[in-house]
């Protein structure tokens, strides 16, 4: 795991193994491939001056290649990919960056495809959840957002997220 | 699946920018959240985070050769959803400070000294009735680098995975009768004081095992009005 260097800080101290090795990497699972159409995700994470920061934790949760969560919630989860979790975690490096190999999630009724986001780091009192778009759409939690801040939550090319925490292009976060 | 989703209490919950910790006001959003109407993306979550993840036992205060320094303690924890049901199967992560106030990371500088036989993390899964336990020592306070200096009390760092990604929670526990609660900034950012109370552990008098440990009991609430507050 990446190492934060030259800032005095009151924790929280993440354990030095607390991004296990391959948790980032969503594509397989328990040695097995998940189905699917492989991407990578990546983005830098900054705060309200720009600065990137290193060695802040990224979670993601999503549906698999059909769309279906591994989750009993969702009623078709008996049809979900055995070999996908939906979740992984990162750590930013140096540069601020973090990078997920995962499956492009499939949509579910009502819903665009997407990808949960959650950020933990120093001076985040509360965690902050967000959501990834990979288009424009009708999808109602992208709606929920005012729409001046919309694109803010739409991947970049194949496929850049940044994670802006405050300030100018602040990434929209979710009240959960 | 039975699930209620109650909002949590905003007075329940820490202020987001705090005087004394440099890092809140650059990073905390200036922008309203977002309200979203919960949808299935929400309302699941990952069950199976220890097949991702190694987990690491119930005793990191060592045995044999391998012990670490420090009071010995025993934390017995139920983790609750918001209905009060028990939610078992959660994988809980949890780290501290060793004794003397130290963490293993680059950040924390060398105000005291590191323990080699304490790591001080674990990573368990609750019990059908959703009590995990650990035995571990209990952390030292440690000083906030700042100019108008402040100290952390002894703490331990929590973050739960519960059934559904609404559910997800990242906070502190604390010591009963600590004289360095009151004035922790971190704790004191939680408005409602029934909210910070249930930040603290319970002591339980001696007379149940383990006896060789000062047992302190605690309850997580994941979501609802009664949600145990996110630290950070
Ligand atoms: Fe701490």
């Amino acid at each position: 795991m990446m190492i934060p260097t030259g800032e005095a800080t009151i924790g929280p101290f993440f354990p030095p193994r607390y991004v296990d090795a391959g948790a980032n990497d969503l594509t397989v699972f328990e040695g097995r491939k998940a189905k699917g159409e492989a991407i990578e995700i990546h983005g830098r994470v900054m705060q309200e001056d720009g600065t990137a920061l290193e060695n802040l934790i990224v979670e993601i949760w999503q549906a698999d290649a059909g769309g279906i969560f591994r989750h009993p919630a969702d009623p078709r989860h008996a049809q979900a990919d055995p070999n996908f979790l939906g979740w992984g975690r990162a750590a930013t490096d140096a540069q601020g960056n973090y990078r997920f190999k995962t499956i492009r999630p499939g949509a579910q009724e009502g819903r665009a495809p997407h990808i949960n986001f959650m950020v933990m780091f120093s001076g985040l009192m509360r965690i902050l959840k967000t959501t990834m778009f990979f288009e424009d759409g009708k999808d109602p939690v992208l709606m929920a957002v005012p729409a001046a801040r919309r694109s803010l939550l739409i991947a970049k090319g194949n496929y850049e997220f940044n994670i802006r925490l405050r300030g100018e292009n602040e990434t929209p976060f979710f009240d959960d | 699946m039975k699930m209620i989703i109650q909002p949590r209490d905003e007075r329940t919950q820490p202020a987001r920018i705090i005087a004394g910790y440099p890092q809140t006001p650059l990073r905390s959003p200036k922008e309203p959240l977002v309200k979203r109407a919960p949808t299935l993306s929400e309302l699941s979550g990952p069950l199976e985070v220890a097949k991702r993840v190694k987990l690491l036992g119930g005793d990191i205060a060592g045995q044999g050769e391998k012990q670490a320094i420090g009071q010995l303690i025993h934390l017995r924890v139920r983790v609750l959803d918001e209905d009060g049901a028990p939610v078992g199967g959660a994988v809980v992560e949890m780290w501290q400070a060793n004794a003397a106030g130290r963490y293993i990371h680059p950040n924390d500088d060398d105000h005291a000294p590191p323990d080699p036989n304490f790591y001080g993390a674990a990573r368990v899964v609750t019990d059908e009735s959703g009590v995990f336990e650990l035995r571990t020592v209990k952390p030292g306070a440690y000083p906030v680098p700042t100019r108008d200096g402040w100290w952390r009390p002894p703490h331990v760092h929590f973050s739960v995975f519960g059934r559904v990604w609404l559910a997800r929670l990242v906070t502190q526990m604390y010591f009963p009768g600590e004289p360095l609660n009151a004035q922790d900034r971190i704790l004191n950012a939680v408005p409602d004081a029934a909210a910070r109370d249930s930040l603290v552990a319970r002591y339980i008098p001696p007379g149940v095992e383990p006896y060789n440990a000062l047992v302190f009991e605690h309850q997580i609430v994941l979501r609802g009005r009664a949600a145990t507050p996110a630290q950070p």
